[in-house]
């Protein structure tokens, strides 16, 4: 083995011991933001999470070794002081590293179809063909308010979103004026309202709270919408379907 | 010939010369203005007066900008540097020396420069907008003495559009590609000259008239201009349209010189191969701008239509707002890649100089920026999955991931060169670096946005907000950077202050890091996008950023300082300060007026990036022959 290629190998040696330190350092960072992830509120935050959660590990990952390796490169193969003229390697290519790239970039691509991407969409879909019974909402947005009304209990147009937990909801999703966009943080999901159109959004909540409890309980306005676009929020109250049964015997006529 | 003797003789002779700066040669400037002033308000006085309205009216004020268009481009020289000659007039006059700078001009390398200090101006005006929002974002209520709700959706609008189509557009495929576009094909100049010199001329009017929107109502979409809310809350909108639409105007005049001179205007030997990665990047980034501009462009203008002519489009019972976001995103996602192909490409320019390595894996290189082009023009729809049905999300989803696979190939031969290379850490080879790690984050976070499941709930947060200034401001604004120290003897002649240079870098790199990387955080947490008052909650992380970003924005004075004082001060560089074999460096510096000396042609005899110890030359020149 000639001195330049024994010298590349160490290099490469070197460049394996910086990616386990790094991988070691960032993973462990990511895992500590992940243990204090905000609250996940609904089965359809846990799908989107999971899928966040997930790709922030690969991230990382690919983070480290194609970033640690710049580093890594721009430090071991510094030009030294009284170093001048073109290294010895002048190679324009080298097929393995090459190929096992291409083969990497293709797979990872293909495996994140499939996972996150597909099978959380088949499972937020599955939720939405598997409920027979949603409980509906209407949902009406409006500059710059959201209203609510629950036509098979005869409430109507009320300000503030009570819902029962554990039962699987169907917004039905329409607007007077411009496009807004429907949004509970804790429940992970969010749909826009489009003009001239009706949309319909599943959310099963599963964790009880409110938004004084939680401010991630909250309905927010997230599609720039004019003027009153960050006020345009509204109140939300998870019930247990106790006293969701109670709030619409209240409020019902 | 050898290269050496031809160098010899293009010192003489083929210069600029003429006079030296007086103030009188800025005349056609403000003539320019003045002219613009008139045209504006002529048109709009003479519109209210017709239609009984007030001139800050939507459809006076579109006739006001058309004509101050009008009058602005027959102030600056266009009529006796171009227009008059096909009337049968006199011939246009050759301007050789300063005074090109100030007016039309047929000099690509005149231009390039003015786009550099129209870019640097926008970038100003447009920083201090983000200045302004972070003010307002430091505390979680409105903001009673700083800008009310009205105002902040005004700024952060005006901030995107010209960050976007005056800055980030133009900032590499401006002032460095029509610079270096000739030279490095071998070529005196660009195939339509006068076209290029007039999509200098349509930028400043377009960036006024989007900064001054305030004053006839401003504009509440931000930079989407999504109906319906575009026709019902301010005629600045008007300025929005017909802004952006001229800025997108320029941007394809320029991409049809990038494709045109790349075609036809080849040097002998250059093969496709031999193509420079720089104007490869160019290249893919043309393309795009080619194929994608004009439904984005008829989009933009019937949104207008819908606001003026009392269209129904996108507006009214029976009008489709998605449409909009069809084409709309038709271009404007693509666009990205406009911004970002050429620093990747000015990447994979310097590193191979730098490290005194080959560029490795160069045929993968190209095939990466022309697939990011290619792929890139079919997954707009990622911008709004959140509107879409749900047959749509499968495929643009797919596609959307698919565009890591060419853009990794990039970072492919970027790595390989770096490999085994003797790199010198300049301050453009270290900016490069860096934008090359912030690329790195901007790119993998769009992941997220690309997974559907991941973008229910990321989509319009602050995630979104972090991922892409990664990807702009971290990588492109990065390698803007970079470029203008690495070309910068080639414009001036003399060499920007490496300590300054080096500084600034790390200045940007760490508070541009503390700036927007908690914003993933606060995305996470449940913080939307255009909000000028947002929950308690989120009010520590937000404070840590407006001082972070802050120090960011302050710093931007020391590399405007830094260029300045080198223009007029600075060390004299030699002919290749960097050791390049790159064409341009085979010219002096500062590149005279005819970059190659009359009566000789370069010749391409093999790659330009062979560094080895005595490999021979990539160029030789012969005699002209063509023509005789």
């Amino acid at each position: 083995m000639s001195a330049r290629a024994e010298n590349l190998v160490k290099a490469f040696g070197g460049l394996v011991v910086a990616w386990i330190v790094g991988l070691g350092i960032s993973e462990g960072l990511a895992a500590y933001g992940v243990a204090h992830w905000p609250l996940l509120g609904s089965v359809q935050a846990h799908i989107t999470a999971d899928a966040t959660i997930y790709l922030i590990w690969q991230a990382v990952a690919i983070y480290v070794l194609v970033g640690g390796t710049i580093v890594y490169c721009a430090i071991r193969f510094r030009a030294r002081p009284g170093e001048s003229g073109p290294p010895a390697y002048q190679r324009r290519y080298f097929g393995p590293f090459v190929i096992f790239w291409l083969v990497m970039s293709i797979a990872i691509n293909l495996a994140n179809t499939i996972y996150p991407g597909m099978v959380g969409l088949e499972q937020l879909w599955g939720i939405q063909l598997k409920t027979k019974h949603p409980l509906v909402v209407d949902v009406t947005a409006q500059q710059w308010k959201w209203t609510f009304s629950y036509p098979k209990q005869g409430i109507t147009d009320v300000s503030k979103l009570v819902v029962p937990v554990g039962r699987t909801i169907d917004f039905v999703l329409r607007t007077k004026d411009v496009m807004h966009d429907f949004w509970v943080p804790a429940w992970g999901v969010k749909k826009d309202v489009i003009p001239n159109e009706i949309r319909h959004l599943y959310v099963t909540p599963t964790v009880l709270g409110s938004t004084k409890t939680n401010p991630m309980i909250r309905v927010q306005c997230s599609l720039i919408c004019g003027n009153g676009h960050p006020m345009m929020r509204a109140p939300v109250e998870v019930l247990t379907k106790a006293a969701f049964k109670t709030w619409v015997s209240n409020n019902s006529f | 010939m050898a290269t050496t003797d031809v160098q010899g003789r293009a010192a003489g002779g083929a210069g600029g010369g003429g006079q030296p700066f007086v103030w009188s040669m800025v005349l056609p400037m403000v003539r320019a203005g003045l002219f613009g002033f008139i045209g504006y308000f002529a048109a709009a006085w003479i519109t209210a007066m017709v239609t009984h309205t007030v001139i800050v009216n939507p459809l006076p004020a579109t006739l006001g900008y058309v004509f101050g268009l009008l009058g602005w481009l027959a102030g600056s020289g266009i009529w006796s540097g171009w227009i008059r000659r096909a009337f049968g007039g006199e011939e246009a006059p050759s301007l050789t020396g300063v005074e090109r700078y100030f007016q039309f001009s047929s000099d690509p390398k005149a231009t390039a420069v003015r786009y550099v200090i129209f870019n640097v101006a926008a970038f100003l005006f447009a920083g201090l907008a983000a200045m302004a929002i972070r003010i307002e974002l430091l505390t979680p209520n409105s903001t009673s003495w700083w800008l009310s709700e009205v105002h902040y959706n005004m700024t952060f609008g005006i901030h995107g559009v010209v960050m976007l189509l005056a800055v980030a557009a133009s900032v590499i495929v401006g002032g460095m590609g029509y610079y270096l576009l000739p030279i490095m094909l071998g070529a005196r100049t660009v195939i339509y000259p006068r076209l290029l010199g007039l999509s200098w001329w349509l930028l400043p009017p377009a960036a006024v008239a989007v900064f001054l929107s305030p004053l006839i109502g401003g504009f509440q979409t931000g930079w989407w201009g999504y109906p319906p809310l575009a026709q019902n809350s301010g005629s600045g909108i008007v300025f929005y349209t017909l802004g952006a639409a001229t800025l997108l105007a320029s941007s394809v005049l320029g991409a049809l010189n990038i494709i045109g001179t790349i075609v036809y205007m080849r040097a002998k030997g250059m093969s496709l191969g031999r193509v420079p990665m720089f104007v490869w990047g160019l290249f893919a980034a043309a393309t795009i701008l080619i194929v994608e501009a004009p439904a984005t462009f008829t989009g933009t203008l019937m949104d207008l239509s819908d606001m003026i002519l009392g269209s129904h489009f996108y507006t009214g019972p029976t009008g489709i707002p998605l449409a909009y976001d069809d084409q709309f995103w038709w271009l404007f996602h693509p666009e990205v890649y406009v911004f970002a192909l050429p620093a990747f490409a000015l990447w994979l320019e310097i590193l191979p100089a730098a490290a005194q390595r080959p560029l490795f894996a160069r045929n993968w290189a190209i095939a990466g920026l022309l697939g990011v082009s290619m792929v890139g023009a079919m997954l707009g729809v990622h911008h709004y999955f959140t509107a879409v049905s749900a047959e749509r999300m499968p495929i643009f989803m797919t596609i959307t991931e698919t565009v890591s696979i060419p853009t990794g190939f990039v970072f492919l031969a970027a790595l390989g060169t770096l490999w085994g290379g003797r790199l010198k850490l300049s301050s453009p080879v270290l900016l490069s670096l860096m934008a090359m790690m912030n690329f790195l984050i901007g790119g993998l976070t769009g992941i997220f946005n690309a997974d559907v499941p991941a973008d229910f709930q990321l989509h319009n947060t602050y995630w979104v907000v972090a991922h892409f200034h990664y990807t702009i401001l971290g990588a492109v604004i990065f390698s803007w950077l970079a470029g203008l120290y690495w070309w910068f003897p080639k414009v001036t002649g003399r060499m920007v202050n490496e300590f300054w240079a080096k500084f600034h870098a790390w200045w940007f790199f760490v508070f541009f890091n503390m700036t927007f990387f908690p914003m993933f955080i606060l995305g996470i947490e449940g913080m939307n996008r255009r909000v000028a008052v947002y929950l308690p909650y989120l009010h520590p992380l937000n404070e840590f950023v407006s001082i972070s970003a802050f120090f960011l924005g302050a710093g931007f004075l020391i590399p405007a300082a830094n260029l300045y004082f080198s223009w007029r001060s600075g060390k004299k560089a030699s002919q290749n300060p960097w050791g390049s074999k790159s064409l341009e460096w085979h010219s002096p510096s500062p590149t005279p007026y005819i970059v190659f000396p009359e009566g000789s042609e370069v010749t391409v005899v093999g790659p330009n990036d062979n560094y080895a110890d005595g490999a021979p030359e990539p160029f030789v020149w012969a005699p002209t022959t063509a023509g005789k």
